[in-house]
């Protein structure tokens, strides 16, 4: 073999080792995160789309099944000096305090975020907003610096006041501005109802672990009750075929507290 | 379109879950210490929220006919389990069995439904307690 031949023996060999290279790095994977989960035009994660919460078992298909968690006590932090009895309600026999929900009164922020009903967020660079099915509460929410004060005007309210920033690709809703209120749906037949204090601070950490789950961190931080903050870890599950429905409680509560009314073919019934 | 069966096993997929709570607490509405069970024909369904109501004409012996009222779960649930309002229709032969509300009246939370088949299926909401 001439030398010449040599070196395009040795040429072609380089060359198909580059193209081959190449071929092959094409073939890997893309790195988790980057490429596949959602992101805005300005890059950052986006939450935009209908969410199972962490109400629902998370299937991963179309179809769902409603679970209602509430908070777990294993997880709470230790309680002050009275703090038990402003966290566990005896049951009183006031459907106010024992459910309101029972009177279509507000879940509440702590206790909308576990409901066993769809939620659709809707992200832009400038502000998050979320629509909750249950009840139609609905939260406006500001993107800002990180740690930034809220408005030192707040009013209190069932969902309170919430602000966001990004730290890195988690997401970060910070609350305050809540009610004295149901912490969750501890009911009755529990033994009573579990309540928060107003002076409760909420932050909830958002991450997405893979194009259609996101981990759901909240932070409980309640200084009347508790000693120190503690945290739920929960999840959400995009359901792109979901759309949120309406739901209006006093549609056709027919039972309120226990007295019903009867429906017209009852009437017809009658004596 | 799905088939009866599979709705039916739907159903009964979403109430094997353990007790959850949606609208509101069992206990503020009905009693568990009142169980009720009847056999009529299923005279009209209402689907709508916050729970699902279904009505059965129940016949006495002497003839006399009484309109029985049933709260199930609410539409979102069955929605997204995949169920209509076509799983229980007017005219369906049922056996229901629930709790009685607390003001006595013909009204209860429907538990379980038997077809005239055989199959048995649940309505309850997850919060609702079911009759064993």
């Amino acid at each position: 073999m001439s030398r010449n031949h040599r070196i395009r023996r040795v040429s072609l060999s380089v060359v198909a080792i580059v193209i081959l290279s190449a071929c092959t790095s094409g073939q890997q994977a893309p790195p988790q995160d980057e490429q596949v989960i959602p992101r805005a035009a300005d890059g950052k994660p986006d939450f935009t789309g209908v969410w199972a919460g962490p109400g629902f078992a998370h299937t991963g298909s179309d179809t769902d099944t409603a679970q209602v968690r509430r908070y777990t006590e294993a997880n709470m932090a230790p309680i002050k000096p009275g703090g038990k009895s402003l966290l566990n309600r005896s049951y009183t026999g006031n459907v106010r305090i024992d459910d309101p929900t029972a009177i279509c009164l507000p879940n509440g922020l702590t206790r909308q975020i576990p409901s066993p009903y769809a939620q659709q967020w809707i992200q832009t660079p400038t502000q998050l907003v979320i629509l909750y099915e249950y009840m139609h509460f609905f939260r406006v929410i500001p993107f800002g610096p990180p740690n930034r004060a809220h408005a030192p005007d707040v009013e209190p309210t069932y969902m309170g006041d919430s602000i966001a920033w990004w730290e890195d690709d988690t997401l970060v809703i910070d609350t305050v501005g809540l009610n004295e209120w149901l912490l969750d749906a501890y009911h009755p037949e529990d033994g009573g109802s579990r309540w928060h204090s107003d002076q409760m601070h909420l932050i909830e950490r958002l991450r997405f672990t893979d194009p259609r789950n996101a981990s759901y961190d909240v932070t409980l931080d309640d200084p009347v009750i508790f000693e120190k903050p503690w945290i739920e870890h929960w999840a959400m599950q995009l359901k792109p075929t979901w759309k949120i429905l309406e739901f209006v409680c006093d549609d056709n509560d027919r039972c309120r507290t226990g007295n019903c009314t009867d429906t017209d073919v009852q009437k017809l019934a009658g004596p | 379109m799905k088939s009866l069966g599979a709705i039916l096993a739907a159903i009964s997929a979403l109430l094997m879950v353990s007790p959850a709570v949606a609208h509101h607490s069992f206990a503020t509405e009905y009693d568990r210490s009142k169980p009720v069970s009847v056999t009529g024909v299923v005279r009209k369904v209402e689907w709508r929220n916050p729970h699902i109501w279904f009505y059965v004409d129940v016949k006495d012996a002497r003839g006399d006919v009484t309109t029985w009222g049933f709260s199930g779960a609410p539409p979102a649930f069955l929605m997204r389990q995949g169920i209509s309002r076509d799983a229980l229709k007017t005219g369906d032969v049922v056996k229901v069995d629930g709790f009685r509300a607390r003001d006595g009246s013909n009204n209860a939370s429907g538990g379980r439904v038997t077809f005239a088949d055989g199959r048995s299926v649940f309505t309850a909401s997850p919060e609702d307690v079911r009759p064993n």
